[in-house]
């Protein structure tokens, strides 16, 4: 059957590291996303920004694992940040389950980079 | 010996020829070379005769078959190139007769130990290539006059298309089990559309190879088809079919536009020397837009039956076949795909009649494809040679897909499973954009119809059991979809959970949970916004 396709890079900056997530996140790719997302937590970076602007599609699914990260990094005095295209419809969906008030997000990878 | 009759070139040719088309049929190559050999002792009236063929890895002869010298069979005789009596022959390309062996270079001692005296020989050519050598031996001293050795050597350039084609026809069960492996097994299910496809092996041995067709997702409901055609034969044909296909896969998923993939794939081959050409038409089907883009390196045009039932030839400028030039450049074509649409896609050999325009093939592939109602019986016929009067000395490749047009009302049943979100998801932005659905409603009755459904899958019996149904409608500008599974409601337990019903009711006007028979129904309802303005228009 269809399984969604996502990619995964990753940038490093001084002490950030930055993840753009390309594709749907939903329930069939939420998995993968997860397993390097943790992977590359894992290392010293000190902040997190996760870069949603590409990412066409995004579920409870996709945000339960980003709420789930978040916990994680925070139980290290790491902060996770979004970028979101302001205005999108994954804005909309992140504000209705209060995303926006459990970790910053961001319009642009610059502002995050700038308060990261 | 020297007092009998020789039959005429004619007859014995003749002799010759009733066995060699007989064996492409049944005889394996072994076989084939002793009914070979018989018959060419019997009409020369030697003793001994054997056929030596080139090994073309190492480059010796070895012989495969002989008469009245077995032991060379059985000892596995290998003669370098140029070097003795056999290599001599073939290294010169030319007949060669010993009239005393003792007082020869000869290489293979057997040849002394079986007291063969006198020796002839003539090299096996197929289009200029030595592929072996052939020697007949008498054990008694002989001497080969022009008309035998010319007799001998006509019998050899039979016997060596014969092997040739014996040879090829072993090849042919490979180079046939390689294609049908490199060939998709099962064609992806996507909800709305429908894919077919044949792939027949040449009628020709000489010809199996190298046609390939594709098909599989690419993610955001795009869907990549391909059809390809190796320029050769054979096993090399077929493994370079392998590599090209693999690699195109590769490139696609990694995210490249489909011009960019197909110049990648260029990039890749055209450093294989000698040269290989491959035809390609790669094409990212966007149902949810109605369109696709074509990228076509030197292939077929494409067939494209509207859903006003005529059947069209994609007028396409077509770029260079991959491989032919480094920097070669590729471009897109975008297509408008309307639902009710059929494309069709295949290789020269379901429409190319020698002889006759290409045109004529493909407008005879045109009227047939809009025809025909259905897709495997399309498939079929273009297979078996409907359009080029026969089956085709070539392989050939059909790929359909069938953009199926969405009903008013969407009725639909899918597996409890989390991979049937995605195509759950793509139909109903398919079926929202028809009914007038700004992007953004788009977006949010799909997160909240698949919030629904993944519960559903999550809370299904046992996995691949259980089943859910999706059915929409549209009440007047308003979207009413209802999500039915065979469960009891439940809201998602656990810290980093439960966030799916919070969604459903800020994205939805409303959302209502009912108890249906065996299960529970989620109802939801959403006011497109071009219906709730002109109804406000319309207000006095």
């Amino acid at each position: 059957m269809t399984s969604s396709v996502i990619h995964v890079s990753e940038e490093r900056l001084d002490e950030t590291l930055m993840i753009v997530l390309d594709g749907e996140l939903d329930a069939s790719s939420v998995n993968d996303v997860a397993v390097k997302l943790r992977r590359l937590v894992e290392n010293q970076a000190k902040r997190l920004v996760v870069d949603l602007e590409r990412v066409s599609y995004l579920d409870s699914a996709g945000i339960n694992l980003l709420f789930a990260v978040a916990g994680e990094l925070s139980a290290r005095q790491q902060q996770l940040h979004l970028v979101v295209v302001e205005g999108s419809p994954i804005e909309r969906t992140l504000r209705i389950v209060g995303a926006e008030r459990a970790f910053p997000v961001h319009a642009s990878r610059e502002a995050a980079l700038a308060e990261a | 010996m020297s007092g009998r009759s020789l039959p005429s070139p004619e007859d014995a040719l003749r002799e010759l020829q009733r066995i060699s088309d007989a064996a492409l049929a049944s005889l394996t190559m072994h076989d084939l070379l002793r009914e070979l050999l018989e018959r060419i002792a019997g009409i020369l009236g030697t003793d001994t005769a054997a056929f030596l063929l080139l090994d073309e890895v190492s480059g010796d002869l070895v012989a495969q078959a002989a008469k009245g010298i077995e032991e060379e069979v059985e000892q596995g005789v290998r003669i370098p190139m140029g070097r003795g009596f056999a290599g001599r022959i073939a290294a010169e390309r030319r007949p060669v007769r010993i009239e005393d062996v003792d007082h020869a270079d000869i290489l293979n001692p057997i040849l002394r130990e079986k007291g063969i005296r006198s020796l002839l020989g003539v090299p096996l050519l197929v289009e200029g290539r030595v592929i072996g050598v052939m020697h007949v031996g008498s054990l008694t001293r002989r001497h080969f006059d022009e008309r035998e050795t010319d007799l001998l050597q006509l019998a050899a350039d039979r016997a060596a298309i014969a092997i040739e084609h014996a040879r090829l026809h072993a090849q042919r069960h490979t180079v046939e089990a390689m294609q049908r492996a490199m060939l998709p097994s099962a064609l992806p299910v996507i909800p709305g559309i429908e894919f077919t496809a044949t792939y027949r092996p040449a009628a020709v041995d000489a010809r199996v190879g190298g046609d390939w067709y594709d098909v599989f997702e690419l993610g955001r409901g795009r869907i990549a088809l391909v059809i390809g055609d190796v320029v050769g034969r054979g096993v090399e044909a077929g493994a370079l079919m392998a590599q090209v296909r693999t690699a195109l896969r590769a490139y696609a998923l990694e995210g490249h536009p489909p011009a960019g993939v197909v110049e990648l794939l260029n990039r890749l081959f055209a450093s294989v020397r000698p040269t290989k050409l491959t035809t390609v038409a790669y094409i990212v089907l966007d149902p949810e837009r109605d369109e696709m883009r074509l990228v076509s390196a030197g292939h077929l045009p494409p067939i494209v039956v509207g859903p006003d039932g005529i059947g069209r030839v994609m007028e396409v400028e077509g770029d260079p076949p991959v491989g032919a030039f480094r920097a070669a450049i590729y471009h897109e074509h975008l297509v408008t795909l309307e639902p009710g649409s059929r494309l069709v896609l295949v290789t020269d050999g379901a429409a190319e009649v020698r002889g006759e325009p290409l045109d004529d093939g493909l407008d005879r592939l045109r009227l047939m494809c809009a025809e025909e109602p259905d897709a495997h019986a399309l498939c079929a016929a273009i297979a078996a040679g409907a359009v080029t009067g026969g089956p085709s000395d070539d392989d050939v490749a059909v790929l359909v897909a069938e953009i199926l047009p969405l009903p008013e009302r969407l009725a639909t049943r899918w597996p409890a499973d989390a991979d049937a979100l995605g195509g759950l998801r793509h139909l109903l932005r398919r079926w929202l954009a028809g009914h007038g659905a700004r992007d953004n409603e788009i977006y949010d009755i799909t997160v909240a119809v698949q919030e629904a459904a993944a519960n559903a899958v999550e809370h299904a019996y046992a996995p691949g059991t259980a089943a859910f149904s999706v059915d929409a409608h549209n009440e007047g500008g308003a979207i009413v979809v209802t999500v039915t599974d065979r469960g009891r409601w439940r809201e998602a337990r656990g810290q980093n959970r439960g966030r799916g019903f919070p969604l459903m009711r800020g994205l939805m006007e409303s959302v209502d949970v009912q108890p249906a028979d065996h299960g529970t129904s989620v109802v939801m309802r959403r006011t497109l916004e071009a219906a709730a303005r002109g109804t406000l228009e319309a207000a006095p």
